[in-house]
């Protein structure tokens, strides 16, 4: 630990600090530009000059490429180093356009910060300003670049902390400038970051162009609702409207960065069709009357017809209050049907995970650390993004990676894939259990026969396996494949992705064996006659909708608290508006076990920009905010059970009733989180088997989640729907060629569950003989839920006329 | 000594008034009469046009940054050409103190105060001022300023086309 003095004041840092960051923990700011706590130091910038005045270095030097070590002495505040600074940012500025009052960034802008720390105030240079001419990036990236100063930042970010590759640095001497080689979309789906990483205003974030000042944004830390992952987030939001979110710091889980999915997919928050009312029977009604009639009902329902009657079933982004409250009120009526996860596998698998997962959880952080990662049955772009990008920041570290997956998986860094059916998955998660290599076929011996040679060599291997394609019995052999594999000297950690922000904390909270089919058969046959549906949709967003959605129409009584417009909130004979998590506070259970907290960003109402007419907001005063009625889930499941509707009460309530969860008592939004580890009540029945995509007559068709689109919530975002595109399908070239079928083409997908028109894609990198469809909300694609088995289809080139 | 300063200072008043009778009066008899504020005089906020007649408004928040009573208000939008301007903007004279700290912010000079002071008005939904309430058809104190013309990033004239800029660069140039 070198000991060094930084302006006449003594500091103790980690070994390999620089002396930048040991100045920065003594609270000294000092201009910089190219340092950043991700992305590391370059020196480029020359801004972070000190006067390095006794020990191994000696003169003024780059504070950032320096090393602390033990006896230096360091003035920042040495006259020679802030001429220098000053006349740095003077050089920085001298093309710097004159039009702060109309970019984005004011408010955040680091160049204005550092020029002002620099001491540069007046211009002296009275040259001509260098111009560009900018490009159209996408619906997300806004691009200015004559604000530029050639930091380089955004390279580092795109390129080589996200993996990009469709931006970079043009032009040779002065004038160089960053984008892409044509105009177009950027690709990657962490290309928002550009906007963070960008210190001044090149890169603005187009969807909250000209909305807000930043000082003007009402924001609070919160946690992503859009993949289990839990990344930490800061929305904001002004005039009654949520308007963008920035990521939030969280060394453990996302870091400094997070995906356009959370990035954009806020607006479901400002859903025009968002159901802002409370109804009973088909009528408007206040919250207080709908609450009373839905606690007297179920209440009646249990005097008639026995506790059995009544099922609760919540959702993976019910908050773990909303579910702990839930569940109280299933117990009070002794009800045993209690769930968090509608579709039955991801529930399965959900709660497997979390009863064996145990010290082999592995936050993002660690994930970082690995040197192999095997990535089995799953799609990180898709079911967790920022896994992706750990993944990638371990391949930089010399990380080897090893993709098993039929789809055509586009990772940020270079991996090993084999493309094997689904129908494979379960011999290789078998094979890495005994080692046994008979039932391979020749192709994938080799191959599999050196990753089990790399697992026995690596230190600190991870295996990231998908809830959705591996299912309860995959993610099963998954987890026996990391006990086979641990030896005296590592264990192998394992992360599983799971259904949604809260699929961990459901699990823990499950106190019914059975799962949702099983109760739908019960409610076909009658013997459940009541459901109570918390913020989930058990419609569509379960194994076979078809199936469930004719057996809940038998139903006598359905309740749904909800902050989304689903088919439950529509059909309910109760129904209670709910708050989304930017509204509310709350905490969630990621897919690593960290429980998160989150505060309330906003209050609810219909944003001025709805219920202003004309050229001004309305000029009527009124006590009332419209649209303001949503009361957070938790708030009103209290007011049922008759406790006090404060949030602490609320976590004291529960932390007494269930130990697992003390630390929701003094849990603050802004920490790391800790993390929750128990034995959870495993389903009863039999697992479904892994996919197996036989050849036969017909195709079997596989549903697959995508990035945008498969998500509820990201689906119900305006600025997410460029990226969801038409309904889609992928094929293997070969199987494409048999089919007639090429790149682009139309054709007609017929399925038991009806036709649709989709898009052909063609990938020489995915499983031959297997149709993949992306799941995608709002197509004739919705009643494709993934997760399932696959199901037969046929395929018929459309012939335009 | 306490009796004759009580004596001076009864009949003293008397004297001093007395003396203005014969004076002329300095009460002017508004609102038939009314005096001329000097032109740098803080009351009425307008929000003027540049020299071309746009609105010289972008928007920026400054002001409204700058308010120590919060009564400025407003809501950004753009033009097809990419021009920054207020969607709407509302100041509350009701709470407005005219200290004037909104017209030194604005960096296009467009808010501006101006020496009319008669704002009252018995609805105080009357002194809520919207855009068209405040925009003159003027520069007001500056005739030439036009911040597009200097801002550097073509709205006005083409991109690289203002007085103090270079043409755009073609990055892909092997000119060394």
């Amino acid at each position: 630990m070198p000991k060094l003095i930084i302006d006449n004041r003594e500091v103790t840092v980690p070994e390999g600090t620089n002396v930048l960051e040991a100045a920065q923990a003594l609270d000294i700011v000092i201009p910089h530009f190219c340092y950043h706590e991700a992305l590391g130091a370059v020196g480029s910038c020359r801004l972070c000059a000190m006067n390095f005045l006794e020990g191994p270095v000696e003169g003024l030097q780059m504070a950032c490429m320096i090393k602390a070590e033990d006896g230096m002495v360091v003035s920042t505040v040495d006259e020679e180093a802030v001429e220098l600074r000053s006349h740095v940012i003077e050089w920085a500025m001298t093309n710097h356009p004159h039009d702060c009052p109309v970019c984005d960034e004011g408010g955040e802008c680091q160049l204005q910060d550092m020029t002002v720390a620099g001491g540069h105030s007046r211009r002296r240079f009275h040259g001509p300003k260098q111009t560009y001419i900018n490009q159209e990036l996408g619906p997300f990236i806004q691009q200015e670049k004559n604000r530029c100063i050639t930091c380089y930042r955004c390279i580092r970010t795109y390129r080589d902390y996200c993996g990009g590759t469709d931006f970079g640095t043009f032009g040779s001497r002065n004038r160089i400038c960053f984008g892409r080689f044509q105009d177009g979309r950027l690709e990657s789906p962490f290309s928002g970051n550009l906007v963070d990483a960008c210190p001044t205003g090149v890169f603005t974030n187009k969807v909250f162009r000209f909305k807000s000042r930043v000082w003007d944004l009402q924001e609070a830390p919160s946690i992503c609702p859009h993949c289990s992952l839990g990344c930490s987030t800061i929305p904001g939001g002004r005039y009654r409207e949520l308007q963008r979110v920035k990521p939030g710091i969280n060394r453990e889980t996302n870091g400094f960065f997070i995906c356009d999915r959370g990035r954009f997919g806020y607006d479901h928050v400002n859903h025009p069709e968002r159901p802002r009312q409370a109804r009973l029977d088909g009528q408007q009604a206040t919250v207080d009357a709908a609450l009373t009639a839905a606690a007297q009902r179920v209440r009646q329902m249990v005097e008639q017809h026995g506790p059995d009657s009544v099922a609760f079933v919540g959702s993976a982004r019910t908050s773990l209050e909303a579910g702990a409250l839930l569940a109280e009120w299933a117990k009070r009526t002794g009800s045993p049907h209690l769930l968090f996860e509608t579709h039955r596998e991801r529930d399965r698998a959900a709660r497997i995970l979390v009863d064996r997962l145990g010290d082999r959880a592995c936050s993002l952080a660690e994930l970082q650390q690995s040197d192999l990662l095997l990535l089995i049955g799953t799609d990180l772009i898709a079911e967790g993004p920022m896994a992706a990008l750990a993944v990638r920041q371990a391949v930089r570290a010399g990380a080897q990676v090893v993709v098993i997956d039929p789809r055509p998986i586009d990772l940020p860094c270079s991996c090993t894939h084999l493309p094997v059916g689904p129908e494979r998955l379960p011999v290789f998660l078998d094979t890495l259990v005994t080692r046994k290599t008979e039932a391979l076929t020749d192709a994938e011996r080799n191959p599999l026969q050196a990753l089990l040679e790399q697992l026995d060599a690596a230190k600190t291997p991870a295996l990231l396996g998908g809830a959705d394609l591996l299912g309860s019995r995959g993610i099963s052999r998954l987890l026996d494949a990391a006990v086979a594999l641990d030896n005296n000297e590592r264990p192998v950690r394992v992360v599983g992705l799971l259904g949604g922000a809260n699929s961990y904390g459901g699990a823990l909270l499950t106190r019914s064996p059975r799962d949702f089919d099983t109760l739908v058969d019960d409610i076909q046959e009658g013997a459940i006659k009541a459901l109570v549906c918390l913020e989930s949709d058990p419609y569509r967003e379960c194994f076979d909708p078809a199936r469930a959605q004719a057996a809940l129409g038998r139903l006598e009584l359905l309740v749904s608290f909800d902050c989304t417009p689903n088919l439950a909130a529509q059909r309910a004979d109760i129904f209670l508006p709910s708050r989304p998590v930017a509204e509310m506070a709350g905490s969630f259970i990621n897919n690593e076990g960290r429980l998160q907290a989150f505060e309330q960003v906003i209050e609810p109402g219909i944003s001025i920009r709805e219920t202003s007419s004309g050229d001004h907001p309305p000029r009527e005063f009124s006590l009332e905010t419209p649209g303001a009625l949503p009361r957070p889930a938790w708030q009103m499941l209290a007011q049922v059970l008759d406790l006090p509707g404060d949030l602490p009460a609320i976590r004291q309530q529960i932390a007494t009733a269930d130990e697992r969860f003390d630390a929701l008592t003094s849990l603050t939004a802004d920490e790391t989180g800790p993390r929750i580890t128990d034995p959870v009540v495993l389903p009863d029945t039999a697992p479904d088997e892994l996919p197996q995509c036989v050849p036969g007559e017909t195709l079997p068709l596989l549903p697959v989640q995508g990035f945008a689109g498969s998500d509820w919530l990201a689906h119900l975002s305006a600025p997410l729907q460029p990226l969801e595109g038409e309904p889609t399908i992928w094929l293997h070239c070969d199987l494409a060629v048999r089919l007639g079928l090429a790149e682009q083409d139309q054709a007609r997908l017929t399925t038991p569950l009806g036709h649709c028109h989709v898009t052909v894609r063609t990938s020489a990198r995915m499983a031959d003989n297997l149709v993949l469809v992306p799941h995608l909300w709002g197509t004739a694609l919705e009643g494709l839920v993934p997760g399932g088995r696959h199901i037969d289809c046929r395929l018929e080139k459309e012939v335009n006329l | 000594m306490g009796l004759w300063r009580d004596i001076k200072g009864t009949l003293q008043p008397f004297w001093v008034t007395l003396g203005y009778l014969f004076k002329k009066p300095a009460t002017i008899q508004y609102p038939e009469e009314k005096r001329t504020p000097p032109p740098r005089y803080r009351a009425r906020i307008v929000l003027t046009r540049d020299p071309d007649g746009n609105e010289r408004c972008v928007a920026c928040h400054l002001c409204s940054a700058a308010c120590p009573v919060d009564c400025i208000s407003m809501q950004a939008a753009e033009t097809e050409d990419g021009r920054r301007y207020a969607a709407w903007f509302r100041i509350n004279f009701t709470r407005c103190i005219f200290c004037g700290f909104c017209a030194e912010a604005c960096p296009t000079m467009a808010i501006q105060m101006t020496p009319d002071y008669e704002i009252c008005d018995r609805d105080p939904l009357n002194l809520l001022h919207e855009k068209q309430d405040l925009l003159i058809d003027g520069c007001g104190k500056d005739e030439e300023y036009n911040f597009y013309r200097h801002s550097g990033i073509g709205v006005v004239n083409p991109r690289g086309g203002n007085a103090d800029e270079t043409p755009p660069v073609d990055p892909k140039a092997l000119v060394p």
